[in-house]
């Protein structure tokens, strides 16, 4: 089978992360996990993945939108798209994609999900930014 | 027929029932007394309008029986008669309290006009009282009603400020003083616009000067609280606006709950969705058949499925022992619970869980031990909480112990861990819900932040608290403090 991209997901739940590889795994896709932002600092380091999902609530509030402010401001990095994955928008009523557009902006955010997220939700997300941005969707080195 | 009682004091008998036909002609109620001490009996008996006294009687004279009836409280109008009549005896007569003098003889027409005008006197007099009577009781009531008003308006616990229609206070209640930071004479009479104007609570003035309906409310921040502010306009019976009552109540803590509920359920949910999300995830990898069709590989999936639910279950079982630990469960009443027995059980379940970290719990009581008055399973899910803990965030071949003591009249029972210890920051957040400290050495450990709540109420429950000291990398000490 070939290797389609490289997906990274970030997330502090171990049972999610490897749920999402094991499905996206058996569609062809290369799928790294981090546990933290730190961890997947230090595995982008080294790796250039297609497309990043990433949980707004790690181990502090914001620590999603820290990330994703980072690896923006990345020369090699910023062209990534990012996915961020939270239940904070059902949980308090307050939408992220529409309203705060401003934040969107300044994290780079391609899209924001709700959770819980299936794997066909995240399949469905990569499939449409592999239609709309085939450039970050070259297969990984 | 004239109305009117007169009393008649004459020793003369021929006098006295002259006098007697003459006004019960007229129709007067008429009583009559030989002499004074016939008089003062008399007028036990029963109250008169006037009394004609005759200036010589036979045991005192007319001014010492005056005297004697005036003390005795006798309100009648007095009419001096006597035969020895002259200016020295009327003047004298006069200053102690004669109302009228008639000398003998006199002609009936003389009497008659005489009892008329010293009725009319009396009826101008009593009306006079009575009005002044009244005056004075609804002086009095006002005056009450005032005080009650006043007394009332300063224990309130909100700040109350009333304006009359000219906008100027003109009542100031203790909290409101205090949040204008005024005395009550720099207040009163001063215009409301001026008192409140400037800080925050600039944005009340313009409501008290024209408020657009008789009752506004809004609510306003003042330094750290938060204040409902409500104005309502008083009428007199016409309706006619009068002043404007300010109460402004602090709201802060009701605030400050609602807030805490909110965010309580918030993090509930997220506590409750995301083992769910996992779960779901999981079992969808089973249902793509992700990875093929034999079931063997999917078997540790389904154990952690398996897994997490088992967490959720317990995070739902204490979500209902926190809530029910808040109230006083009914017919559950604390007992005296000896602690030794509860104990060996607590320390058997821990050992068995921290066998496999070689963990060892030992138990040390004072042989004198008074038992706890505690509810039985309050006893043991505290302990079992803490003990539980103390081997969970162990390290390696560490030790627990659960020492047990008196102190100063208290059930001391402390355990004590050789563990990770907590951060001196966290100390104050431990007992907050769902609140765990976010460690490296916390990432394996599972557990969903309740325990020490559930702990710290059933111990405040049994009248009792709950102590700690830790030193981070060293270990903890947690001491539930019981009445012995």
């Amino acid at each position: 089978m070939t290797t389609r991209a490289t997906v990274l997901f970030v997330d502090d739940d171990r049972d999610f992360l490897e749920s999402k590889r094991l499905f996206l795994e058996a569609r062809g896709y290369r799928v790294l996990t981090a546990e933290s932002p730190d961890e997947a600092l230090r595995l982008l380091e080294t790796e250039t993945p297609a497309i990043i999902f990433l949980d707004l609530m790690m181990e502090h509030v914001d620590d999603g939108f820290r990330l994703a402010y980072r690896i923006g401001k990345d020369e090699r990095l910023g062209h990534i798209p990012l996915v961020m994955l939270s239940g904070v928008a059902a949980e308090t009523g307050r939408r992220f994609d529409g309203e705060a557009g401003g934040l969107r902006e300044w994290s780079r955010l391609a899209r924001f999900l709700d959770k819980p997220v299936t794997g066909r939700q995240v399949l469905a997300v990569i499939e449409q930014l592999a239609a709309t941005e085939p450039a970050a969707m070259r297969p990984a080195v | 027929m004239a109305e009117g009682s007169i009393l008649i004091v004459d020793d003369e008998y021929g006098v006295r029932s002259g006098i007697r036909t003459i006004l019960e002609m007229e129709g007067y109620e008429v009583g009559e007394a030989g002499d004074g001490a016939g008089a003062l009996l008399a007028l036990e008996e029963r109250d008169y309008d006037v009394a004609l006294l005759d200036y010589r009687l036979p045991d005192t004279d007319g001014l010492s029986l005056l005297q004697t009836m005036k003390q005795r409280g006798c309100d009648a109008m007095v009419c001096m008669i006597t035969a020895y009549a002259n200016i020295d005896t009327a003047i004298a007569a006069t200053r102690q309290g004669v109302d009228f003098f008639l000398p003998k003889p006199f002609s009936p027409d003389d009497l008659q006009g005489v009892i008329e005008t010293l009725l009319r006197h009396r009826r101008a007099r009593a009306d006079a009282e009575r009005l002044r009577a009244e005056h004075e009781a609804s002086l009095l009531a006002l005056a009450e009603e005032r005080t009650q008003t006043h007394s009332l308006v300063s224990s309130l616990r909100d700040a109350v400020m009333v304006v009359n229609r000219d906008g100027d206070a003109v009542l100031a209640n203790p909290p409101m003083l205090e949040l204008l930071g005024l005395g009550e004479d720099d207040v009163l009479m001063r215009p409301a616009q001026e008192l409140l104007g400037g800080g925050a609570l600039a944005p009340l003035c313009e409501q008290l000067a024209t408020p657009a309906r008789d009752r506004t409310v809004r609510q306003l921040e003042l330094g750290e609280q938060t204040y409902m502010a409500s104005i309502v306009t008083f009428r007199d019976e016409a309706g006619e606006a009068r002043g404007r009552i300010l109460t402004l109540s602090d709201i802060s803590e009701v605030r400050r709950l609602a807030m805490e509920k909110q965010k309580f359920i918030r993090t509930m949910v997220h506590e409750l969705k995301s083992p769910l999300g996992s779960i779901k995830s999981l079992l969808e990898v089973v249902l793509d058949r992700s990875l093929g069709d034999e079931l063997e590989p999917y078997l540790p999936m389904i154990d952690r499925a398996d897994h997490r639910i088992d967490t959720l279950v317990e995070l739902i079982r204490d979500l209902l022992t926190l809530a029910r630990s808040e109230q006083e469960p009914f017919g559950d009443e604390p007992e005296l619970v000896p602690v030794a027995p509860v104990l060996d059980e607590v320390a058997e379940l821990a050992r068995e869980r921290g066998a496999e970290r070689r963990v060892t719990v030992s138990v040390d009581l004072d042989p004198d031990l008074p038992p706890a008055l505690v509810r039985p399973d309050d006893l043991t899910l505290l302990l079992s909480n803490l003990v539980g803990n103390a081997v969970k965030y162990n390290r390696e071949g560490g030790t627990v112990t659960v020492r047990g003591f008196v102190e100063d009249g208290w059930l001391r029972l402390e355990v004590s861990d050789t563990g990770i210890g907590i951060r001196k920051e966290n100390l104050d957040r431990l007992w907050d819900e769902f609140f765990r400290e976010k460690r490296p050495e916390t990432r394996e450990l599972e557990g969903n932040g309740l325990g020490l709540s559930i702990v710290k109420r059933l111990v405040e429950r049994a009248g009792g608290r709950l102590e700690v000291a830790s030193v981070e990398g060293e270990g903890s000490i947690f001491s539930v403090v019981l009445p012995a």
